[in-house]
């Protein structure tokens, strides 16, 4: 009987090499169990068709070393390890941005001249460009995850919003460093969203044609 | 094992953990185990206890080592590690917590 176990537990794994392993751990762990049920009594036949039910459906098991070892799976997995360092870089990236935001006032503070303000636009536009490379990043991510894929149109408008938001940006700080002016340089912003409005009712008017 | 069976069945890892909290082990101890102390009541199945192994051990719970071969084939053995600890630690406050809320629940009496 012992060997007539052992005989289905090969038969079990038939065609499956990957599974070796498990298949001894189960194997070790099924002759235990029919030895411990003959220990306490149990006919071989009995032993045995307990022993036999108490496997359960290892099919789950199979499929999953299986597919383990296809090189489909190890590209997936590949991809996703890409896809958390790319979410670890693009968080990186941001953190350095805001930092860069915080400390660009530091140079004008400090220096009180033009290589100051040089300095802080500098530094501006180093942040933008961050956030600007995040963003993508963080795009392309999600595009990969969710299997979202933007059509070209959707594409253009994303990039053309993200630069008239990133033109914005500077000119609100030039503007704003070069006139003092920041009771009203806010303006900046609301435009922009304007400009946007625009551009995407344009768009969508040419489309409508 | 009916309807209790599969709530059981849902806390597998925490069974495995807990067991392993003890003592290394290896499947067919801890399920062992698991039958004597349930009365005999409740069984993991093997292939349950195998998938449940898989998962915790790609999560860093635990780790594997083949021990001495018994009659037959070798004796694979489980470790709990420090973050094993842990989740072990959690899944038992989240069971609590869990049996404090049916109780609650399924109270009948004012």
């Amino acid at each position: 009987m012992r060997n007539k176990l052992i005989s289905y537990i090969d038969l079990l794994f038939a065609g499956n090499p990957d599974t070796e392993d498990i298949k001894q751990e189960i194997l070790q762990n099924t002759l235990d169990r029919y030895d411990d049920l003959i220990a306490q009594g149990k006919t071989p036949e009995e032993a045995y068709s307990q022993t036999i039910s108490g496997i359960g459906d290892i099919s789950e098991i199979i499929g999953r070393t299986a597919s383990q070892s296809t090189t489909d799976d190890r590209a997936d997995a590949g991809a996703s390890a890409r896809a958390q360092k790319k979410k670890t870089i693009s968080k990186v990236l941001v953190a350095v941005a805001v930092a860069l935001y915080i400390l660009c006032a530091v140079p004008v503070v400090v220096l009180h001249n033009e290589v100051g303000v040089c300095l802080l636009l500098a530094m501006v536009a180093i942040a933008t460009a961050l956030i600007i490379i995040a963003g993508t990043q963080r795009r392309q991510l999600y595009g990969q995850l969710y299997g979202i894929h933007l059509t070209p149109k959707q594409k253009l408008r994303h990039s053309i919003h993200s630069a008239v938001g990133t033109v914005g940006l500077v000119i609100y700080f030039i503007i704003s460093f070069m006139t003092g002016a920041w009771y009203i340089t806010w303006l900046v912003f609301p435009i922009v969203g304007a400009i946007n409005g625009l551009v995407s009712a344009c768009m969508d008017l040419k489309e409508a044609e | 094992m009916s309807i209790a069976g599969d709530l059981i069945r849902g806390h597998t890892d925490a069974i495995i953990l807990a067991r392993l909290l003890r003592s290394d082990s290896y499947g067919y101890e801890i399920n062992k185990i698991v039958s004597t102390l349930s009365c005999g009541r409740f069984e993991l199945k093997e292939a349950t206890l195998y998938t449940a192994f898989k998962r915790l051990e790609e999560a860093g719970y635990i780790t594997s080592y083949w021990g001495g071969s018994g009659a037959g084939a070798r004796r694979r053995y489980y470790t709990i590690t420090p973050t094993g600890r842990e989740a072990s630690g959690r899944l038992t406050e989240e069971w609590e917590e869990t049996k404090d809320i049916m109780d609650k629940l399924l109270e009948t009496r004012e």
